[in-house]
């Protein structure tokens, strides 16, 4: 007679609320559960009404953790509806921008939130004592990406230099020059974060799914592109509702997504899954010797799919200050002009793909707003993976049973904050 | 005796608490040195009802989310708020300008029916709050600035005037002769201007100064150019709720 | 001739007056002229001991005239004053005879100095020619003229890039359409034309945030000084910058040197250049900080293609020597010099009212002046105004500890008076907790605290204050001119207290004899009068006096006779009154006071050459007989003379036998009526106004006289307008309740206007816009 009763009120070392729940009696099910209670914030509702110069900056936050990628996103949606083209110089910007945020996030998930776990202790200020080396790499590289995103919009969380149609203030090429520096030294910081992995026991345990991402034939995506699928030809972004539908189950506690199956998978091993072929050298390279390569159907390998992206990222920001530093900077002037009508954006966050789809009126005033995050379309992947997990693990001792529940949600970096759709039901 | 020092967050983005370990090394370091963290849900498992310092960060939008402040203020010594949301409100007070069921309906569609929400408020509407650690997202500089008064027992120095001086330290052309507004004139300093700075305009994220002169400041907005309805969304953004206060 | 007697010559009104009142208030006796060819005309009549002399005049120049002065009163000692010092004009000056020489902007009390030595070195002998005498010492420095050369824009752009070389150089950069001191890394950025910049130069000697000690917690604690002495050059100062740099220096380095200022200013060269655009705010002339004589190290006025540098110290003489070849200027290069500054000077909008040498003093009268209140009503308590200001230093010291709690640094940061909490202490109060004591407090340090304290203005009038404020409160110059405003009406309503000359006789009639009286018709005489002191009374036609009989009154009365009728006048009364009853009673022989003329009169000048048309009912005859009078007089001045009169019946006709005369004088075309008949009257009978059809009129040169009782001037306008009559030919003299006849006590006030003033004589045009007349 073996009961597991499993109740993680609130999973730590993510970004926002969620809540584990397994009742388990005799090797049987009796409820197991992923539950998001974070706050509704409104989102959507809040920006109807508001002038478009406003919009991405209330849009930023959505996500103190992924702000870049919501500003994007936005900014986006926004030009979209106008009909707006960014310059060639601010799409570049954009890019490095994103690269900082990425950069930032996946140095935070795999080596703060993640590592912890296989390194045996619980949480990044014991790892300080036991592994200073490692935090001290931690935190060099976060201040990089922190400092590249200041560099190009003062700030990473909630930029502000990017706005609708450009930039209003462009970087300092010595400035950047000093930053490339950096990242050249980065790539050797990522080696060791390597060979830290390398040592990491990573479960195995398959699911396969479908995978989503943007994919741009051009280069491995993050702000351009269509929304491509492993399951089904990809279609444009202003087509995302017929990919994401939205739906509610009694049973849950957030808005579900499905596509071609039960759930699908965003964010890095989605990406990884469908676009490995275009990462850079160096990342492709780091996928061999970690020995992932697509398609990967085990969810615990999301963190290694970062590592290699934090590669990608890495070389492509050296890339990009290369071009901008040869073509140069120049103030560009605000040319928006609003119009009535629709637009979609959609931007490679780090968790995964996001929409945001925005109706304005003819004075740039939004008139109807949506946003869909990456960690709403995985919550119901997370729970087909639960479902899937735990009936092979309930010989386990408790313990560890609930820790791999843990690790396993964690390893999808859910960014509950977001929590546009969450939904907060009560379980009698 | 190290203080041992706890983060809290209600509903906000997180980013103040992200910017929390936006530390270098050293500064991390010496934080550690300094004071015990026990209790930090983003970056450490490790949960302790002991603690000393409690760092909030987010407004109060759920009922339930009451009695939980109100627990941590009975525990903590010195309750510091965190960021724009638990200092002013926020940008989630903008839902409070609906009525909540028709917010609800907006989002969620049916589902509704199965929210708990209130109007968002500022945490020092539920309980007494000591110290202010402004903004939206914080600057890790200020909270340390805190941290670091509060470790050596003395007053934060946390400006109490607009943020235009420190916008004309820092050499800005004002955005009013760029053709743009801001209500800057009205808003506590200690930012740096950082919006300003980086091309953009003040939205008051750190609430208004003590003796705000806002009848000047709308009347400066009215002739610039907006009308008395833009001027009343300007202050919306972050000053919702204390605008609704008054 | 006066022995202290000083004639000020000088175009600028400012100048002018303040040295006037100035050496007025010092005792001395003094005249002005505002042109070389005024001061000519003044000496001529008069003498005086010392002449003030500006060398820029309009029309001729004050050197011009130095030999004519020479030659008339030789012992006229002549000062030059001069906003541009050159050798040439001083060498000029001296050998046309002038003894000394003083560069604008002048302390008047420096002047007043020299004036009075002047004249004390001259002795009582007013006519001994002393020869000229060197120029003093205070005065030599103002007039040392500082080496000036030429060097091609050009080569001012290879010296700036070799200093990028050596050293941090700083300056203007144009940026989204404004102006800002920067980094300079290559000499094309500079831009030298700039109007003013966001911030001051002065922020590179006096920083927005500076480390000033460096220390370490606890017992040991030994705090290092940190000072930065990093070389530097700040390109691009204006002349009112460099000023406001002389200021600081005043501040951190007379008592107490600041090592921090110190440092950096010592470490900082400063290249100036002549404001030739500048911005619509500024008033530096007025603050006399548009041209900089001290304080740079090399100082450019933009010529075209090249600069003329003046050399201002060592070290910039030695900068152009290790980097540029130079040029002598030649004359060409020094008039354009000239050229372009004297036509920067005239792109000033903005002007002081008053000399800013009375600032301190008038502050000091209007500390309670409901200005101060009022206009801060709209201020922020932003800082703007005093973080953009060259002349604000005040600040605040904060400690920052690290983290490690283990050192630390104390740090300056800029504050201001402006800021709520400036003079707040630890124990809460705030000593200028409200808006407008910061606000008065900021001007008055602009105006007086730091001129006191320091000897040099706290404003230069660069403006930049006016540009940021929002509030648009900021600029001192407004205060202070809004301050010598109510100032100056203060001191004009003492000025007319003092200088009043009261026309004792105002209220006091004269004494006139009455020589003969007549009785025109049952109710009405005519009294004639004589001054007793034989005066006439000097009147116009339609003008009126005050006639009184002492202890009944005084009353009013039309002249009933034209000027041209020497000797005596006259006027008719009608008897309905207490006043007109004495008079009535009057017997020949009898005196009475007269006081008048009174009111405008008939304006005879404007009718010259038109046809005359007199309406006159009842005893409305009295004013216009005056007039008819003139006209008959002067005949020839006037086209055709029509008199139409008006009686009740015919007893109540007046002066018939001189209606009699009229009737029969060719000259003249007499109607008259009466509105009812007797049964021996043969003439018309009917209203007034039904004779005017009868008469053929041109409109355009007929001029109507219309004097009777109210209710005859409707129906005579609406009978002129039909001969199309315009409301400026149609001219009425009105009767109202008159008192004093001079214009005080409002009695006769029609709307705004008072009749015994503007009137009683009116065309029609004029009393359409006064709705009470008609």
């Amino acid at each position: 007679m073996t009961q597991v009763k499993i109740d993680v009120h609130y999973v730590t070392r993510i970004e926002g609320h969620g809540n584990l729940i397994l009742d388990a009696k005799d090797g049987k099910i009796e409820k197991l559960l992923w539950e998001v209670p974070e706050s509704p914030r409104f989102f959507e509702a809040m920006l109807v009404g508001r002038h478009y110069d406003d919009v991405h900056h209330i849009a930023s936050r959505i996500c103190g953790i992924c702000s870049i990628s919501h500003t994007t996103a936005s900014i986006q949606a926004t030009e979209a509806a106008f009909g707006i083209k960014p310059s060639e110089q601010t799409i570049l910007l954009r890019k490095l921008l994103f690269d900082a945020e990425m950069l930032e996030s996946h140095v935070l998930h795999t080596l703060f939130l993640i590592a912890p776990d296989f390194l045996g202790v619980d949480s990044v200020i014991p790892l300080a004592a036991t592994h200073p080396d490692v935090v001290v790499m931690a935190l060099r590289m976060k201040k990089l990406a922190y400092n590249l995103a200041e560099a190009l919009a003062q700030r990473k969380t909630h930029p502000l230099s990017c706005v609708v149609g450009g930039f209003t203030k462009v970087p300092d090429l010595n400035e950047l020059k000093a930053l490339k520096k950096r990242l050249v030294e980065c790539l050797k910081d990522l080696d060791v974060e390597t060979s830290i992995f390398k040592t990491l026991k990573i479960p195995d345990f398959i699911r396969q799914t479908e995978y989503i991402a943007l994919k741009d034939p051009k280069e491995y995506a993050w702000i351009s592109g269509q929304i491509a699928s492993s399951d089904a030809p990809a279609v444009p972004i202003d087509k995302y509702l017929g990919v994401t539908n939205e739906f509610c189950v009694p049973t849950s506690t957030a808005k579900y997504t499905k596509n071609k199956r039960d759930s699908y998978m965003v964010g890095a091993l989605a990406r990884f899954n469908l676009n490995s072929k275009q990462l850079s050298p160096r990342a492709k390279a780091v996928a061999k010797e970690l020995g992932i390569s697509a398609p990967c159907f085990n969810p615990y390998m999301i963190s290694v799919a970062q590592l290699v992206e934090t590669y990608h990222v890495v070389e492509d920001s050296i890339n990009l200050i290369d071009q901008l530093v040869e073509r140069g900077v120049k103030e560009e002037p605000d040319k928006v002009k609003p119009k009535a009508g629709r637009g979609v954006g959609a931007v490679e966050a780090p968790r995964g793909i996001l929409f945001h789809d925005y109706t304005y009126d003819a004075n740039g005033i939004i008139t109807k707003a949506n946003c869909i995050i990456p960690t709403n379309q995985n919550h119901n992947n997370i729970q087909k993976d639960l479902e899937a997990l735990v009936p092979k693990i309930l010989d386990k001792p408790q313990a560890e049973i609930q820790k791999m529940m843990e690790m396993l949600v964690r390893a999808y970096d859910p960014c509950v904050s977001c929590s546009t759709h969450a939904l907060t039901v009560t379980f009698k | 005796m190290k203080p041992k020092v706890a983060f809290f967050d209600f509903t906000s983005c997180e980013g103040c608490q992200l910017d929390v370990l936006n530390l270098t090394a050293e500064e991390l370091l010496d934080l550690l040195a300094a004071v015990d963290i026990v209790n930090f849900r983003e970056a450490i498992s490790n949960r302790s009802d002991d603690y000393d310092i409690a760092f909030i960060e987010g407004s109060i939008s759920r009922e339930a989310e009451i009695p939980r402040l109100q627990k941590i203020r009975a525990q903590a010594k010195v309750l510091v708020a965190l960021g724009a949301c638990a200092c002013i409100g926020g940008v989630n007070c903008l839902k409070n300008h609906l009525p909540m069921e028709q917010a609800l309906k907006m989002v969620y569609g049916d589902a509704a029916k199965n929210y708990d929400t209130i109007p968002a408020r500022p945490i020092n509407a539920v309980v007494p709050v000591d110290f202010y650690v402004r903004g939206c997202p914080i600057q890790t500089g200020e909270l340390v600035k805190v941290v670091k008064a509060l470790l050596l027992g003395k007053k934060p120095d946390i400006p109490n005037y607009p943020v235009c001086t420190e916008c004309k330290m820092a050499g800005n052309i004002c955005v009013f002769e760029l053709g743009k507004t801001c209500i800057g004139p009205v808003t506590r300093a200690g930012c740096n201007a950082i919006c300003v700075t980086g091309g953009r305009q003040c939205w008051g994220c750190r609430g208004l100064v003590d003796e705000p002169n806002k009848n000047s400041e709308e009347e400066i907005l009215k002739k610039h150019g907006l009308t008395p309805e833009q001027v009343v969304e300007k202050f919306k953004i972050y000053n919702t709720y204390v605008e609704a206060k008054k | 001739m006066k022995g202290n007697s000083v004639l000020i010559v000088d175009d600028e009104a400012i100048v002018r007056e303040s040295l006037r009142d100035w050496l007025a208030n010092a005792g001395y006796d003094v005249a002005t002229a505002e042109t070389a060819e005024e001061a000519l005309e003044t000496i001529t009549k008069r003498d005086f001991s010392v002449m003030v002399l500006d060398v820029r005049l309009p029309g001729q120049t004050g050197l011009s005239i130095l030999k004519e002065v020479k030659a008339q009163r030789p012992w006229i000692r002549s000062i030059i004053i001069t906003a541009y010092p050159s050798e040439e004009t001083t060498r000029e000056a001296t050998r046309l005879g002038a003894i000394d020489y003083m560069v604008k902007p002048l302390a008047p009390d420096d002047l007043e100095r020299l004036v009075r030595e002047t004249i004390e070195s001259v002795g009582k002998e007013p006519t001994v020619i002393t020869p000229p005498k060197a120029p003093r010492k205070a005065v030599a420095k103002a007039i040392e003229i500082k080496k000036s050369v030429v060097v091609s824009k050009q080569n001012f752009k290879s010296l700036v890039n070799n200093l990028i070389k050596t050293m941090d150089v700083y300056g203007v950069k144009a940026r989204q359409g404004k102006y800002v001191y920067d980094n300079i890394s290559n000499a094309n950025e500079l831009v030298l034309n700039y109007d003013v910049t966001v911030l001051p130069p002065t922020a590179y000697l006096f920083p927005p945030r500076e480390t000033i000690l460096k220390f370490k917690l606890g017992d040991t604690a030994k705090p290092e000084p940190v000072t930065n002495k990093t070389p530097r050059a700040i390109i691009g100062v204006h002349p009112y910058d460099i000023k406001a740099i002389e200021m600081l220096d005043e501040a951190f380095i007379t008592a107490n040197p600041d090592p921090n200022y110190i440092a950096r200013r010592q470490n900082s060269l400063i290249i100036g250049v002549d404001n030739l655009n500048p911005s619509p705010k500024s008033f530096a002339p007025s603050m006399g900080t548009h041209i900089a004589d001290n304080g740079f190290d090399l100082m450019l006025t933009d010529i075209g293609t090249k600069y003329m540098v003046t050399i201002g110290s060592k070290k910039g003489g030695d900068l152009l020597k290790k980097y540029v070849t130079v040029a002598e200027p030649t004359a060409d290069d020094i008039a354009k010099q000239k050229a372009v500054l004297d036509e920067a000077q005239t792109k000033y909008q903005l002007h002081l009212d008053v000399p800013r040498e009375r600032l301190p003093k008038l502050l000091e009268d209007s500390y309670d002046d409901v200005y101060w209140q009022s206009r801060s009503e709209t201020c922020l308590s932003c800082g703007s105004c005093v973080m953009v200001c060259p002349t604000c230093f005040c600040f605040d010291v904060q400690d920052d500890v690290a983290l490690n709690l283990k050192e630390g640094q104390r740090i300056r940061q800029w504050d201001g008076c402006m800021l709520v909490d400036f003079a707040k202490v630890a124990t809460g109060e705030n000593f200028r907790h409200d808006k407008a004591s910061r606000f008065r407090h900021r001007i008055y340090r602009k105006g007086k605290y730091v001129l006191e304290r320091y000897g040099r203005m706290g404003c230069v009038g660069c403006g930049r204050c006016a540009n940021a404020c929002l509030a648009e409160i900021a600029s001192p110059l407004e205060a202070f001119n809004a301050i010598a405003e109510s100032w100056q009406a203060k001191q004009a309503a003492q000025r007319i207290l003092r200088e009043a000359r009261p026309e004792s006789e105002l209220y006091a009639p004269r004494p006139a004899q009455l020589v003969r009286v007549e009785q025109l018709a049952a109710k009405e005489k005519v009294f004639e009068m004589k001054f007793l002191d034989g005066k006439e009374l000097g009147h116009q036609p339609g003008q009126f006096v005050s006639v009184s009989i002492m202890g009944i009154g005084e009353s009013p009365f039309g002249v009933a006779t034209s000027p041209t009728r020497k000797g005596s006048f006259e006027f008719a009364v009608r008897n309905v009154g207490s006043v007109t009853n004495a008079i009535h009673n009057l017997q020949k022989g009898a005196v009475v006071g007269i006081r008048g003329p009174f009111g405008n009169g008939f304006n005879v000048k404007a009718l010259e050459g038109k046809d005359i048309l007199f309406i006159a009912g009842g005893i409305g005859l009295f004013p216009v007989r005056s007039l008819i009078q003139y006209v008959m007089d002067n005949r020839k001045q006037f086209g055709r003379a029509i008199v139409l009169f008006g009686a009740r019946t015919p007893a109540e006709r007046l002066f018939v036998e001189e209606l009699a005369t009229w009737k029969n004088d060719p000259a003249l075309e007499f109607y008259e009526t009466v509105d009812r008949g007797t049964p021996d009257w043969t003439g018309n009978v009917g209203v007034i106004t039904t004779l005017i059809p009868k008469v053929q009129l041109d409109p355009r040169k007929t001029m109507a006289i219309v004097v009777g009782p109210p209710i005859m001037y409707r129906f005579v306008i609406v009978e002129l307008k039909k001969k199309d009559l315009p409301d400026e030919n149609i001219i009425m003299s009105l009767e109202r309740r008159m008192k004093c006849g001079v214009g005080k006590c409002g009695h006769c006030q029609i709307n705004g206007v008072y009749v015994c003033q503007e009137g009683p004589v009116f065309s029609l045009a004029q009393l359409r816009n006064l709705r009470e007349a008609v």
